[in-house]
Protein backbone atom coordinates (compact mmCIF):
# COMPACT_ATOMS: atom_id res chain seq x y z
CA UNK A 1 0.00 0.00 0.00
CA UNK A 2 1.05 3.69 -0.47
CA UNK A 3 2.54 5.30 2.28
CA UNK A 4 0.19 8.27 3.20
CA UNK A 5 0.88 12.13 2.96
CA UNK A 6 0.08 14.33 5.34
CA UNK A 7 0.36 17.77 4.88
CA UNK A 8 -1.76 18.97 7.92
CA UNK A 9 -2.67 16.57 10.94
CA UNK A 10 -6.40 17.08 10.31
CA UNK A 11 -5.82 14.53 7.22
CA UNK A 12 -4.83 12.04 9.38
CA UNK A 13 -7.95 9.32 10.26
CA UNK A 14 -8.67 8.72 14.13
CA UNK A 15 -7.68 6.07 15.82
CA UNK A 16 -9.85 3.08 14.77
CA UNK A 17 -11.26 4.52 11.94
CA UNK A 18 -11.80 3.35 8.94
CA UNK A 19 -11.71 5.19 5.84
CA UNK A 20 -14.69 5.76 4.25
CA UNK A 21 -13.72 5.12 0.90
CA UNK A 22 -15.80 7.92 -0.71
CA UNK A 23 -18.57 9.99 0.36
CA UNK A 24 -22.35 7.37 0.33
CA UNK A 25 -24.44 10.31 1.49
CA UNK A 26 -25.42 13.31 0.12
CA UNK A 27 -28.73 14.16 1.86
CA UNK A 28 -27.38 17.01 3.47
CA UNK A 29 -26.51 18.82 -0.35
CA UNK A 30 -29.52 16.93 -2.53
CA UNK A 31 -32.67 19.60 -3.60
CA UNK A 32 -33.91 22.95 -4.39
CA UNK A 33 -32.17 25.80 -3.06
CA UNK A 34 -33.36 29.33 -3.06
CA UNK A 35 -31.41 32.50 -2.24
CA UNK A 36 -32.28 34.29 0.73
CA UNK A 37 -32.23 37.28 -1.13
CA UNK A 38 -34.92 37.95 -3.03
CA UNK A 39 -33.07 40.65 -4.51
CA UNK A 40 -30.18 39.18 -5.09
CA UNK A 41 -28.61 40.10 -8.18
CA UNK A 42 -25.98 37.21 -8.03
CA UNK A 43 -27.52 32.97 -7.90
CA UNK A 44 -31.23 33.00 -7.75
CA UNK A 45 -31.43 29.23 -6.77
CA UNK A 46 -29.62 25.97 -6.87
CA UNK A 47 -30.82 21.95 -7.73
CA UNK A 48 -28.35 19.97 -6.41
CA UNK A 49 -29.22 16.45 -7.64
CA UNK A 50 -28.31 12.95 -8.39
CA UNK A 51 -25.63 10.06 -6.93
CA UNK A 52 -22.53 9.81 -5.43
CA UNK A 53 -21.17 9.20 -8.83
CA UNK A 54 -22.95 11.59 -10.53
CA UNK A 55 -23.76 14.75 -8.53
CA UNK A 56 -24.41 17.36 -10.40
CA UNK A 57 -25.28 21.54 -9.94
CA UNK A 58 -27.87 23.37 -12.08
CA UNK A 59 -27.82 27.07 -11.01
CA UNK A 60 -29.84 29.99 -12.47
CA UNK A 61 -28.37 33.19 -12.50
CA UNK A 62 -30.61 36.52 -11.21
CA UNK A 63 -31.69 38.39 -14.19
CA UNK A 64 -35.08 40.36 -15.53
CA UNK A 65 -37.69 39.31 -16.76
CA UNK A 66 -36.27 35.66 -16.42
CA UNK A 67 -33.80 34.04 -14.61
CA UNK A 68 -31.09 32.72 -16.73
CA UNK A 69 -30.54 28.62 -16.82
CA UNK A 70 -27.42 28.15 -16.35
CA UNK A 71 -27.65 24.31 -17.44
CA UNK A 72 -26.02 21.46 -15.42
CA UNK A 73 -22.19 20.97 -14.24
CA UNK A 74 -20.69 18.40 -12.37
CA UNK A 75 -20.16 18.73 -8.62
CA UNK A 76 -17.77 17.21 -6.18
CA UNK A 77 -18.89 16.89 -3.01
CA UNK A 78 -17.00 17.07 0.62
CA UNK A 79 -17.35 15.92 3.86
CA UNK A 80 -16.79 17.70 7.30
CA UNK A 81 -13.44 15.04 7.63
CA UNK A 82 -11.30 12.17 6.15
CA UNK A 83 -13.76 9.73 8.22
CA UNK A 84 -16.97 10.65 6.65
CA UNK A 85 -18.66 9.34 4.44
CA UNK A 86 -21.65 12.38 4.63
CA UNK A 87 -21.03 15.38 1.95
CA UNK A 88 -21.33 18.86 3.26
CA UNK A 89 -20.15 20.96 1.03
CA UNK A 90 -19.29 20.92 -3.14
CA UNK A 91 -17.44 22.21 -5.14
CA UNK A 92 -18.29 22.87 -8.97
CA UNK A 93 -17.20 25.21 -12.26
CA UNK A 94 -19.64 26.71 -15.19
CA UNK A 95 -17.51 27.97 -18.32
CA UNK A 96 -19.38 30.44 -20.13
CA UNK A 97 -17.27 31.24 -22.81
CA UNK A 98 -16.83 34.84 -21.53
CA UNK A 99 -16.77 33.78 -18.46
CA UNK A 100 -15.88 30.74 -15.83
CA UNK A 101 -17.34 30.76 -12.21
CA UNK A 102 -16.06 28.18 -10.02
CA UNK A 103 -18.46 27.89 -6.96
CA UNK A 104 -17.73 26.23 -3.70
CA UNK A 105 -20.00 25.89 -1.18
CA UNK A 106 -20.84 24.49 2.02
CA UNK A 107 -23.54 23.92 4.77
CA UNK A 108 -24.00 25.39 7.98
CA UNK A 109 -27.11 24.69 10.21
CA UNK A 110 -29.53 23.82 7.13
CA UNK A 111 -27.93 27.02 5.31
CA UNK A 112 -26.02 26.90 2.18
CA UNK A 113 -23.14 29.34 2.31
CA UNK A 114 -21.69 29.88 -1.59
CA UNK A 115 -18.59 31.40 -2.58
CA UNK A 116 -18.38 32.40 -6.12
CA UNK A 117 -15.16 32.90 -7.94
CA UNK A 118 -15.77 34.39 -11.48
CA UNK A 119 -13.16 35.46 -14.36
CA UNK A 120 -14.03 37.24 -17.31
CA UNK A 121 -12.52 36.30 -20.53
CA UNK A 122 -13.48 38.53 -23.10
CA UNK A 123 -11.78 41.37 -22.97
CA UNK A 124 -14.55 43.79 -21.42
CA UNK A 125 -12.45 45.25 -18.73
CA UNK A 126 -14.27 44.28 -16.28
CA UNK A 127 -13.03 43.29 -12.97
CA UNK A 128 -12.52 39.23 -12.30
CA UNK A 129 -15.25 38.98 -8.76
CA UNK A 130 -15.97 37.37 -5.39
CA UNK A 131 -19.35 36.69 -4.35
CA UNK A 132 -20.70 35.14 -1.77
CA UNK A 133 -24.60 34.02 -0.99
CA UNK A 134 -26.90 32.47 1.44
CA UNK A 135 -29.39 29.88 0.37
CA UNK A 136 -32.21 27.80 2.14
CA UNK A 137 -34.18 24.67 1.09
CA UNK B 1 -19.79 47.71 -29.77
CA UNK B 2 -20.97 44.55 -28.54
CA UNK B 3 -22.70 44.68 -25.49
CA UNK B 4 -21.59 42.77 -22.48
CA UNK B 5 -22.24 39.54 -22.04
CA UNK B 6 -23.88 38.29 -18.50
CA UNK B 7 -24.93 35.17 -16.42
CA UNK B 8 -26.76 37.35 -13.81
CA UNK B 9 -27.34 40.54 -13.04
CA UNK B 10 -24.17 40.85 -11.59
CA UNK B 11 -21.87 40.81 -13.87
CA UNK B 12 -23.18 44.06 -15.56
CA UNK B 13 -24.18 46.03 -11.65
CA UNK B 14 -22.07 49.77 -12.63
CA UNK B 15 -20.19 48.22 -15.45
CA UNK B 16 -20.13 50.69 -17.94
CA UNK B 17 -20.23 50.66 -21.48
CA UNK B 18 -16.43 50.87 -21.82
CA UNK B 19 -14.17 48.71 -20.93
CA UNK B 20 -11.57 49.72 -18.19
CA UNK B 21 -9.14 47.29 -18.31
CA UNK B 22 -9.23 46.76 -14.39
CA UNK B 23 -5.97 45.38 -12.92
CA UNK B 24 -6.85 43.94 -9.24
CA UNK B 25 -4.42 45.55 -6.51
CA UNK B 26 -4.20 42.64 -4.40
CA UNK B 27 -2.25 44.48 -1.42
CA UNK B 28 -5.31 43.99 0.86
CA UNK B 29 -4.48 40.25 1.06
CA UNK B 30 -0.76 40.65 1.43
CA UNK B 31 1.20 39.76 4.28
CA UNK B 32 1.83 36.91 6.44
CA UNK B 33 -1.63 35.47 7.99
CA UNK B 34 -1.62 33.03 11.20
CA UNK B 35 -4.41 31.07 11.71
CA UNK B 36 -6.07 32.46 14.75
CA UNK B 37 -6.64 29.23 16.25
CA UNK B 38 -3.15 28.00 17.59
CA UNK B 39 -4.20 24.88 17.99
CA UNK B 40 -5.41 24.72 14.33
CA UNK B 41 -4.73 20.54 12.82
CA UNK B 42 -5.59 22.48 9.45
CA UNK B 43 -3.30 25.14 8.29
CA UNK B 44 -1.28 27.08 10.22
CA UNK B 45 -0.24 30.18 8.01
CA UNK B 46 -0.86 31.65 4.67
CA UNK B 47 1.99 33.88 3.10
CA UNK B 48 0.59 36.08 0.53
CA UNK B 49 2.94 37.95 -1.50
CA UNK B 50 3.02 39.93 -5.16
CA UNK B 51 5.73 40.48 -7.59
CA UNK B 52 4.81 43.97 -8.20
CA UNK B 53 2.75 45.92 -10.84
CA UNK B 54 0.55 43.78 -12.99
CA UNK B 55 -1.68 42.61 -10.24
CA UNK B 56 -0.11 39.46 -9.77
CA UNK B 57 0.17 37.35 -6.69
CA UNK B 58 1.32 34.37 -5.06
CA UNK B 59 0.27 31.91 -1.84
CA UNK B 60 2.93 30.24 0.17
CA UNK B 61 1.25 27.85 2.58
CA UNK B 62 1.68 25.94 6.06
CA UNK B 63 -0.12 23.15 7.01
CA UNK B 64 -0.74 22.12 10.83
CA UNK B 65 1.85 19.38 11.79
CA UNK B 66 4.12 17.85 14.54
CA UNK B 67 6.99 18.83 15.29
CA UNK B 68 7.02 21.58 12.71
CA UNK B 69 4.61 23.08 9.94
CA UNK B 70 4.66 21.66 6.84
CA UNK B 71 5.75 23.74 3.47
CA UNK B 72 3.61 22.96 1.22
CA UNK B 73 5.35 25.96 -0.92
CA UNK B 74 4.76 28.64 -3.20
CA UNK B 75 1.62 28.91 -6.22
CA UNK B 76 0.38 31.22 -8.21
CA UNK B 77 -2.48 33.05 -6.66
CA UNK B 78 -5.97 34.62 -8.64
CA UNK B 79 -7.52 37.62 -6.83
CA UNK B 80 -10.79 39.04 -7.39
CA UNK B 81 -12.57 42.04 -6.46
CA UNK B 82 -15.75 42.80 -4.75
CA UNK B 83 -17.70 43.82 -8.10
CA UNK B 84 -16.81 43.71 -11.96
CA UNK B 85 -16.28 47.75 -11.47
CA UNK B 86 -13.57 47.57 -8.33
CA UNK B 87 -10.22 46.79 -8.70
CA UNK B 88 -9.40 46.29 -4.45
CA UNK B 89 -8.72 42.62 -3.84
CA UNK B 90 -11.22 40.89 -1.44
CA UNK B 91 -10.54 37.53 -2.18
CA UNK B 92 -8.58 34.57 -3.87
CA UNK B 93 -7.85 31.43 -5.11
CA UNK B 94 -5.15 29.14 -4.81
CA UNK B 95 -4.75 25.14 -6.50
CA UNK B 96 -2.12 22.90 -4.71
CA UNK B 97 -1.51 19.61 -6.43
CA UNK B 98 -0.13 17.72 -3.64
CA UNK B 99 0.43 14.52 -5.30
CA UNK B 100 -1.57 12.11 -3.45
CA UNK B 101 -4.15 14.99 -3.03
CA UNK B 102 -5.18 18.56 -4.73
CA UNK B 103 -6.52 21.41 -2.61
CA UNK B 104 -8.40 24.35 -3.87
CA UNK B 105 -8.38 27.59 -1.39
CA UNK B 106 -10.98 29.26 -1.94
CA UNK B 107 -10.33 32.79 0.34
CA UNK B 108 -12.05 36.35 1.26
CA UNK B 109 -11.47 38.76 3.58
CA UNK B 110 -13.52 39.80 6.17
CA UNK B 111 -13.44 42.59 7.95
CA UNK B 112 -9.61 42.18 9.39
CA UNK B 113 -9.43 38.58 9.14
CA UNK B 114 -8.76 36.36 6.17
CA UNK B 115 -11.01 33.54 6.21
CA UNK B 116 -9.62 30.14 4.23
CA UNK B 117 -11.89 27.33 2.91
CA UNK B 118 -9.76 24.33 2.14
CA UNK B 119 -11.72 22.33 -0.49
CA UNK B 120 -9.39 18.53 -0.41
CA UNK B 121 -9.66 15.41 -2.71
CA UNK B 122 -7.40 12.35 -1.86
CA UNK B 123 -5.72 10.77 -5.17
CA UNK B 124 -3.45 8.10 -3.30
CA UNK B 125 -6.10 5.32 -3.15
CA UNK B 126 -5.86 5.76 0.81
CA UNK B 127 -9.95 5.94 0.96
CA UNK B 128 -9.91 9.26 2.71
CA UNK B 129 -12.93 11.30 2.20
CA UNK B 130 -12.72 14.37 0.07
CA UNK B 131 -13.13 17.24 2.76
CA UNK B 132 -14.01 20.29 3.77
CA UNK B 133 -12.30 22.44 6.17
CA UNK B 134 -12.05 26.51 7.37
CA UNK B 135 -9.72 28.47 8.88
CA UNK B 136 -9.27 31.99 10.13
CA UNK B 137 -6.21 34.25 10.04
CA UNK B 138 -4.73 37.70 10.89
CA UNK B 139 -1.98 39.37 10.42
CA UNK B 140 -0.12 39.87 13.98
Amino acid sequence: MQAVTLMRAEERLPDGAAAPGRISDLSALLGTWFNTDKQTGGIARMVLAGTPEDFTVHAFGAASPELLDWGTAPAVAYAASVASPAGMAFSGVYDFGFLETSLAAYTKSGILVLDTFNVFKDGSGRSNYFSREFFHR
Amino acid sequence: MEPLRASRARDLAGAGPEPANRIIDPSPLLGSWVNFDAASRGLSRVVVTSPGAGGGMTVRTFGACSPAPVDWGEVAGSPFADGVTLSAAVGFTAFYDLGGMTVMLASYLNKRLLVVDAYTRFHDGSGRAAYFARDHFHLP
